[in-house]
């Protein structure tokens, strides 16, 4: 595999969900690709699927009552991870592929101690010595920036404030050197100066290491400080795909355009003016329309945009649009 | 530590004296001469019998008497029901039977409902966890009589006619090591069976509760196993509303299954305090009952001790 | 308040996401289908469709099986012995016997309307056929007896009067599930019993939800010397282990006057099953103590009594409701083993009272399994339909439920 292989090759991806009002396809149809160094942000509402898409990676979600889609294929490596059983899934979650999540408060088991959760990854997938893990342990938790590692070690997670329990799940997440690294809301708990500290964190690591990122949020802000390349989800399929810059620049979704505008602007001109919204509400799953998921709340919506669902075209340079008439800027 | 257990104490004294008081007024409703001379003695008679037992006294004397005894251990008043027996003897001979019966039979109960209570909570939603559930509250609804009437018939009875010995006896008790199973395993075993519906559904509903926590997808996150998540995550976590049930059934186990002492002929506590009720016996009833208060409270300080010591969150007070 | 009609307010009520849940859920409308049917029946008993007297008179031999089964010829002789011959003979020895004859009943069997010669008769046939029997050891073993207590049998029937239509149903359905070893219709007790464990179930569980309720909300809303008070008073009684606890209370009733009612099952049920609900709306009360509408109502001046009964309680309501069915079901299984002691219902048939006769009599010993049966099979269906309901209320209202 060469450097410009994608690590993580995701391709018609589509998973649902068993529930009272009978099935339901939660996400539909998502591709996308990660290559090793580079930070992927999806973006999009809340229950969009971002956190379906981002579980389903790790087969983390309930075997009762959710399934893949057969079509669907996740390319990690080489192996294709909606095949492998259980015992392969396992070798590979916290050792290949690691993940963190949005509650720090909660992620954390509250009776064992921080050293003894780091050490239990370090025994699933790594053959150190007792001793080794703990050296390995109290690196990992100085490499994210916790003081008096060696102390911590030994505390519990009460103990913790909320932007040091973040810390400590980023490095049980790390301590097994993945190669990629999924981070499902990672900064949505914290207030806004940990958040930064936090990003930072989180993108000083993977330059060191190499790692890839898939970042999830709904904010704006944290795509545009971190990522690379984004994709953004509306009602459980992607929408747009392109690299930062192009995103910010010239977004070709209508919906991407709305959600740049509805970020708050500071300065004088801003004054005064209303904070633009979109109207309307993302439709439920269970009743989805036959066209174009968007065209409720589109500004340019058409007869074509009710009748037909669009697909996701893909363009030059790499940006994907699903839209029938995609925003061309200059 | 120890100003926290003498503060619990002391809020609960209020509880003890009330509980031997409502049973002291309870008893004293009926009177008991009567059952006890027969209906043909004298007035004469009655007068001096309960000057002898104490009974013309004021109930605060009484009670205050009762709480002196109770205070320093002092359990030689003799039944009413058996002369030539103190209180403090038929005690010493019942507790170790009643606790024979019901020590063997929670351990069993605990250990099996918690294995099926989390194989249930695991397995939610499927048709295990369906299956388990229906047959829990299947067994719910059945009385505990009739499942001793049936156990006695079936599992004494007929399986004795079956392999030709009587595996388990029908009636009766003796005390030593080798008679336990003869004796008490078939009460045991239905006193499993009773609880377990219960039992598996409260346990299945405190792992429920654990398996919908954050940290067990950060577990299951950094690759571990399903039983590693069930036995060190969850089980671990479970403790504290584990401990704590237990801890409350702890004084019952001395009082004994009233109904399968009464069924089977155990001289257990609880068959003892029947037999006391029903025939005005004072002095075991209300003996009995101060005893079990203490328990009772013990019982609920040494939770919140055990608390601390599961539950890291609690113990840096 | 605006006020709707009644229709609407009860289509808003279940169309309520936790009632539509609860629609959906086909296992609890199958248990409120059967509690229905337990209702009515109950209601049918009350209006006497079967009486006490129907469940206290004799109808047939002792321990007679259930379903019309075949039964041993021994069984048969015994059975045309003592049902119309005996009362009969009896009756004609009397001095009047017209008179005494009109008195003698089994159920709804009357003497058959013959002259006194005819019936005298009759019995002296019956008489020298029983001798005839009586000199066989066993008749199971002789099949040469069966024409003779074939004619037995057919000479004793003849003493009885032909019933028709409504006599004639009720007399077979008292017959169905056998007869106890008094000879009374296990059917019309067990059935009787729905009535009386209905009743107690409802009135013990209303009684205890709502002095529960009041005194756990009065409790979690006032705090300080209220809920010292009451938590104080709940620990005392819930630490008397509960058995004990109905059994002191219902004992302490036998010598006073109320003893053959059923107030000492009440006042015992009510004084320890209150215990559950307060605390359970002591501890909800203390949850919403804390939500803004409470503090609205407090700011904006309401008095304590209409916060609690106008925010508070009604917001707790599906506890109570969940509380109900629960300590119906505890009502009714406490009541089988206060009767089975011989502390609970006293005069009237109850499925405890059945109980306690088929284990005195060694009933289930000598496999004679219909009364115990009859009893654990009423009462089982009812227990495990409010069983259902109770865990899919508890799904729908209060997910987090144990």
């Amino acid at each position: 595999m060469s450097k410009t292989d994608a690590l993580l090759t995701v391709r018609n991806l589509s998973v649902g969900f068993h529930t009272d009002r009978g099935d339901v396809t939660a996400i539909e149809d998502v591709s996308f690709e990660v290559r090793a160094g580079e930070i992927l942000g999806i973006v999009g509402e809340s229950g969009c699927g971002k956190s379906v898409t981002s579980r389903s990676i790790m087969r983390l979600l309930p075997k009762f009552n959710s399934f893949i889609v057969p079509q669907s294929e996740i390319n990690f490596d080489g192996v294709d991870l909606t095949k492998v059983n259980e015992k392969t899934m396992r070798s590979i979650r916290g050792n290949r592929i690691a993940m963190i999540f949005q509650e720090p408060m909660t992620a954390l088991n509250p009776v064992f101690t921080i050293g003894w959760q780091l050490d239990e990854a370090l025994k699933y997938h790594t053959s150190f010595g007792k001793s080794q893990r703990r050296t390995r342990a109290v690196e990992i938790l100085e490499s994210v920036e916790i003081p008096n590692p060696e102390q911590r070690y030994d505390e519990f997670p009460h103990q913790l404030s909320g932007g040091m329990r973040q810390r400590v799940v980023i490095a049980m997440a790390l301590c097994c050197d993945p190669e990629l690294l999924i981070a499902d809301e990672p900064t949505t708990a914290l207030d806004v100066t940990i958040q930064a500290q936090i990003l930072r964190l989180m993108d000083l690591l993977r330059r060191k290491t190499k790692t890839a990122v898939v970042l999830i949020t709904h904010d704006l802000g944290v795509i545009a400080q971190i990522c690379d390349r984004v994709i953004v989800m509306y009602a459980g399929q992607i929408v747009e795909t392109a690299d930062v810059y192009s995103l910010f620049k010239s977004p070709r979704h209508p919906y991407t355009k709305a959600l740049l505008e509805s970020i708050p602007q500071t300065g004088r001109e801003h004054h005064q003016t209303r904070l633009p919204t979109i109207d309307g509400i993302v439709p439920s799953l269970f009743e989805l329309p036959e066209g174009c998921r968007f065209q409720d709340r589109c500004a340019y919506k058409t007869q074509d945009c009710v009748d037909r669902e669009p697909q996701l075209s893909s363009e030059v340079n790499g940006r994907k649009v699903r839209c029938f008439f995609p925003l061309c800027e200059p | 530590m120890w100003v926290y257990i003498i503060r619990r104490v002391l809020y609960n004294i209020p509880v003890f004296l009330a509980i031997v008081l409502l049973v002291m007024v309870l008893l004293r409703n009926q009177d008991p001469v009567p059952g006890l001379l027969g209906k043909n003695a004298t007035q004469q008679e009655y007068d001096s019998k309960r000057h002898e037992l104490g009974l013309d006294r004021s109930l605060l004397v009484q009670y205050g008497a009762l709480l002196t005894e109770i205070v320093t251990f002092n359990f030689d008043r003799e039944m009413w029901t058996q002369s030539g027996m103190t209180v403090g003897e038929q005690l010493r001979s019942a507790i170790p039977t009643s606790l024979a019966l019901t020590l063997p039979a929670l351990a069993l109960t605990t250990l099996i409902s918690i294995c099926i209570g989390m194989l249930s909570a695991f397995a939610r939603g499927r048709w295990l966890d369906k299956t388990l559930v229906f047959f829990a509250v299947l067994g719910m609804s059945i009385s505990f009589l009739v499942y001793i009437i049936f156990g006695q018939y079936f599992g004494s009875y007929q399986l004795g006619r079956l392999l030709g010995r009587p595996i388990f006896a029908i009636h009766g008790y003796e005390m030593g090591w080798q008679n336990w199973a003869y004796y008490l395993l078939l009460p045991v075993l239905i006193s499993v069976i009773v609880a377990m519906g219960y039992d598996t559904r409260f346990y299945r509903a405190v792992m429920v509760e654990e398996t919908q926590k954050d940290y067990i997808t950060t577990a299951r996150a950094k690759g571990a196993s399903d039983r590693k998540i069930m036995f060190v995550h969850m089980l671990r976590n479970a403790m504290i509303p584990i401990i704590t049930r237990i801890m409350i059934t702890l004084p019952f186990l001395v009082t004994g299954s009233i109904l399968l002492e009464t069924f089977f002929g155990i001289p257990g506590m609880g068959n003892v305090l029947l037999t006391a009720i029903l025939n005005n016996d004072f002095p075991v009833v209300e003996v009995f009952a101060a005893i079990f208060a203490g328990m009772f409270i013990v019982s609920i300080i040494l939770t919140d001790v055990l608390y601390a010591l599961f539950d890291p969150r609690v113990r840096l007070q | 308040m605006i006020s709707r009609p009644i229709s609407s307010r009860l289509r808003r009520l279940l169309n309520t996401r936790e009632m539509r849940k609860l629609r959906r859920d086909k296992g609890a409308l199958c248990a409120l289908l059967v509690i229905g049917c337990y209702l009515l029946i109950a209601l049918a008993v009350m209006s006497n469709l079967i009486s006490r007297q129907d469940c206290t008179q004799v109808i047939g031999s002792n321990g007679m099986p259930g379903f019309f089964l075949e039964e041993s010829r021994e069984r048969r002789f015994e059975n045309a012995r003592t049902s119309m011959l005996k009362p009969v003979l009896r009756a004609l020895g009397h001095p009047d016997p017209k008179a005494a004859l009109a008195d003698v009943k089994l159920g709804r069997w009357r003497v058959a309307e013959k002259s006194l010669d005819e019936l005298q008769q009759i019995t002296d046939d019956a008489v020298a056929l029983r001798l005839i029997l009586n000199e066989s050891e066993n008749l199971d073993e002789e099949p040469q007896f069966e024409a003779r207590l074939v004619e037995f049998e057919r000479k004793t029937a003849d003493l009885i009067k032909p019933l028709s239509g409504w006599d004639n149903f009720m007399q077979n359905a008292a017959l169905l599930l056998g007869t106890d070893a008094q000879g009374r219709s296990i059917f019309f007790r067990g059935v009787y019993s729905i009535k009386v464990a209905i009743q107690i179930g409802v009135v013990t569980a209303i009684v205890s939800v709502l002095i529960g309720a009041v005194l756990g909300a009065a409790a979690g809303y006032w705090g300080g010397w209220v809920d010292s008070l009451i938590v104080w008073l709940y620990t005392t009684f819930s630490s008397i282990p509960n058995l004990v606890l109905l059994v002191v209370i219902a004992y302490a009733f036998t010598d006073s006057d109320a003893k053959d009612t059923l107030l000492p099952v009440y006042i015992a049920f009510c004084s320890t099953f209150w215990i559950g609900t307060c605390r359970v709306i002591r501890g909800e009360t203390l949850k919403l103590k804390e939500q803004e509408y409470i503090q609205a109502a407090q700011t904006a001046g309401f008095g304590s009594w209409r916060i609690l009964f106008r925010h508070v309680l009604p917001n707790t309501s599906h506890l109570m409701l969940i509380n109900f069915s629960l300590l119906l079901i505890g009502a009714i299984k406490s009541e089988v083993i206060l009767s089975f002691l011989g502390l609970g219902v006293k005069s009237q048939p109850s499925w405890g009272v059945m109980i306690r006769d088929a284990g005195n009599n060694g009933d289930v010993m000598t496999g004679f399994f219909w009364q115990i049966g009859t009893a654990t099979a009423f009462m089982f269906v009812l227990v495990l339909a409010f069983n259902i309901l109770s865990d899919a209320l508890q799904d729908a209202f209060d997910p987090k439920h144990l």
